[in-house]
């Protein structure tokens, strides 16, 4: 087997490259764990690819890429930490690795979870349909900025520490998620499956306090997926939201029933 | 394109400008591993240029590469909890990321592309609508540029399509006309005198 060890030693370049098919990919990664020189040459040679991808021109992305992803992140959870066993076992059996051969040690044993693509697959769609998604690229300055400041105020929403949840089904059947922090006295209400009104109606949402409604913003449904919208206007600890129908445009109070009502406890 | 570069794009070279500090990569990919929003919003600033500029480069066109470019940011966000800065820079682990992420999407996408063969080997020649040169990417350019100049033809061929073209060892020796077994050394001999020419090795 030592001839086919040579052969696959020989790929590092390929490998550190990215040049190598799915299958000897993955052949080459388990010869990784068996030799720790080839594990050194193959760090030193992907440090290399990264110089050469450092001397390309950097390009400024469309802002709304940003908006968007940050709407993701709100909701997307990160894999847990690994507890390493691996490394402390490989640094028994080998003591005197040099520096180099530790940090190529640390870098190969411990593999990127596989599956991610499509798990960021899945959360693209499921935020495809919303605000920020729609206006990747082809919107106007003003539309992005709206929706990259929508998309701040729901990762800050989702970040606080005070952030609170509370999940209900809209008339209709769509599934409703409401997220508030009173630290940030801010609120979002994130809706999958809304359904589309006609172009004369359009969603609109209030706080509700003792004193009544205050209009908290308008909304349409995305197309598909999921829609949300960070609330206008300050929430107060205790606040009820709720979602109506209301005619294009808005109005200055709830004409109709509401689809869904939240109360912030 | 008029865009005037942020210094948000300069990723290793972190100015001390009064009242504005700047975090690392290495730090704020650290607090973006604790579910930090903020940390990933800085970090995305300071590297979503070097990400796009790349993955522009290998697929060229727009709409994808943001598309990859925004599947890479999301990964970074869910994986930043198997970053260890013992194991390499975090500039490296995420270009690293973008890399391969963006030759898978070259590879799935092949058959509706129009691949150029001299595309990959023309590649120095700059983007037209790159955002600007700073002084450190031109550094970096000729840093590499000079790298390059010390490889036989060969390798230096076979190092850039397979880069900045995405293409595969074995496209590599179809487009160049010499054996597969041969490509795989040249990339390998090619890859290691840069190392040497770069003063990459640990």
């Amino acid at each position: 087997m030592t001839e086919r060890n040579d052969d696959l030693a020989a790929q590092s370049g390929a490998y550190a490259l990215n040049a190598l098919s799915p299958e000897e990919r993955e052949a080459f990664e388990k010869h990784l764990t068996a030799s720790a020189e080839t594990r050194t040459e193959t760090t030193e040679l992907s440090d290399t690819a990264v110089a050469l991808g450092m001397a390309v021109d950097p390009v400024t992305p469309p802002p709304a890429l940003k908006a968007n992803l940050m709407a993701m992140i709100a909701q997307t959870p990160q894999l847990p930490r690994e507890v390493e066993v691996v490394d402390d076992a490989a640094k028994v059996v080998q003591p005197a690795a040099t520096p180099a051969e530790k940090k190529a040690q640390g870098r190969w044993f411990t593999r990127p979870a596989t599956a991610l693509a499509a798990v960021a697959a899945a959360v693209a769609l499921i935020v495809a349909g919303g605000v920020v998604a729609d206006s990747i690229g082809r919107t106007s300055l003003q539309e992005t900025s709206f929706a990259a400041q929508q998309a701040d105020q729901l990762a800050a929403i989702n970040g606080a520490s005070d952030s609170q949840r509370l999940v209900s089904t809209v008339t209709g059947g769509a599934t409703a998620t409401f997220v508030w922090s009173v630290e940030l006295a801010s609120s979002a209400v994130i809706v999958d499956g809304l359904e589309p009104l006609p172009d004369n109606q359009v969603y609109e949402l209030w706080y509700i306090d003792s004193a009544g409604a205050r209009p908290a913003g308008l909304m349409d449904a995305s197309t598909d997926g999921t829609t949300w919208r960070v609330l206008d206007g300050k929430m107060a600890a205790g606040d009820v939201v709720g979602v109506t129908i209301e005619p294009k445009g808005g109005s200055d109070a709830p004409t109709t029933a509401p689809i869904v009502v939240f109360e912030s406890a | 394109m008029l865009v005037v570069m942020s210094r948000e794009a300069d990723v290793s070279a972190f100015p001390e400008e009064p009242g504005a500090p700047v975090a690392s990569p290495q730090d704020l990919l650290e607090r973006v591993a604790t579910g930090d929003q903020a940390a990933f919003s800085a970090l995305y600033d300071q590297l979503a240029p070097r990400v796009f500029g790349l993955v522009k480069r290998l697929l060229r066109d727009h709409s994808q590469s943001e598309e990859v470019t925004q599947e890479i940011f999301l990964e970074i966000w869910q994986t930043a909890t198997r970053f260890d800065a013992n194991k390499g820079a975090a500039v490296s682990w995420i270009l690293t990321m973008a890399h391969r992420r963006t030759v898978d999407r070259v590879r799935s996408s092949q058959s509706s592309r129009d691949r150029d063969v001299r595309i990959g080997i023309r590649d120095h020649n700059p983007d037209y609508d790159h955002v600007s040169e700073t002084i450190e990417v031109r550094l970096e350019h000729e840093r590499v540029e000079k790298a390059m100049s010390r490889l036989t033809e060969l390798q230096r061929q076979a190092v850039s399509l397979a880069y900045y073209g995405g293409y595969s060892h074995s496209e590599v020796a179809t487009m160049l006309s010499v054996p597969v077994g041969t490509v795989k050394t040249r990339l390998r001999d090619g890859m290691i005198r840069l190392r040497d020419e770069l003063g990459v090795a640990s």
